[in-house]
């Protein structure tokens, strides 16, 4: 069978999903996100008296913490495969990735499977985050 | 008010992933280092300082912002020590996300077993 003839197929039988539902539960979701981080971060701010920079900061503390625990227990994947982009953009996907990397390749014993295989997914976020931000910060300043 | 802009900027950001990953064949892995790439470039702009201060931690929780921390403790240092300070303080501002999820990745997988 030809590839393009094969192709065909593919899309006449794959399911077609509502891409203006999956849009919209994602801004909806994400934007309780949103909502409730200011929540806490106002919380934070107003009755403890930490300051804004460093409430924002223990308010993303508090997301990776919460969907690393999430994952552990298994139920992260099926909210994902619900919310779609409202948990993956969130830094609640970056702890995602890692956790569920580290625990997928645990059985490999703790250095070679969860040490070396952690940043399997989300070592190129680190990476070209780094590269990108290094060569345009001296672009910047040299400027 | 600070909310109702948190729940747009951080629902517009959220779409705007969800747009790029329905009309591609991107995994959530490419999504995010796009992301993280334009946050980068936005705060080389100058534009991610005023999205914060509008939308508060609905534009600092999505991984854009990782970018943005990264640009701006490298621009920090470049400012304070020159080239020293560049490589000295890149990850200043972005490393508190970074440590706190390989502790807690590492702390999961240890206590936990997968399902298969």
């Amino acid at each position: 069978m030809k590839l393009e003839e094969y192709k065909k197929i593919v899309n006449k039988n794959s399911g077609k999903e509502d891409k203006f539902k999956n849009v919209f539960i994602s801004f909806i979701i994400g934007g309780f996100m949103g909502l409730l981080c200011q929540m806490f971060c106002t919380f934070l701010n107003k009755e403890i008296g930490i300051k804004i920079e460093d409430a924002s900061m223990y308010t993303t503390i508090m997301l990776i913490v919460v969907s690393s625990i999430f994952t552990g227990f298994g139920f992260f994947d099926k909210v994902v495969s619900f919310a779609k982009c409202g948990l993956i953009v969130p830094t609640t996907g970056f702890a995602h990735a890692m956790t569920s990397a580290a625990m997928d390749h645990k059985s490999e014993g703790i250095i070679k499977g969860i040490g070396s295989n952690m940043f399997k997914l989300a070592g190129s976020i680190i990476i070209y985050g780094i590269i990108v931000a290094f060569f345009l910060a001296l672009i910047k300043g040299v400027i | 008010m600070i909310y109702l802009s948190a729940f747009i900027i951080c629902g517009t950001i959220c779409a705007i992933g969800q747009i790029i990953l329905e009309n591609s064949n991107f995994t959530p892995g490419h999504l995010n280092t796009i992301l993280v790439v334009v946050g980068a470039t936005l705060s080389f702009f100058g534009l991610y300082e005023p999205i914060i201060n509008w939308g508060g931690a609905g534009a600092t929780i999505p991984i854009t912002n990782f970018g943005h921390l990264l640009f701006k403790g490298a621009y920090e240092g470049f400012i304070n020590e020159g080239f020293t300070g560049l490589i000295k303080s890149l990850f200043t501002l972005g490393q508190v996300g970074v440590t706190v999820s390989i502790i807690m990745s590492f702390l999961v997988a240890v206590c936990t077993k997968p399902k298969h």
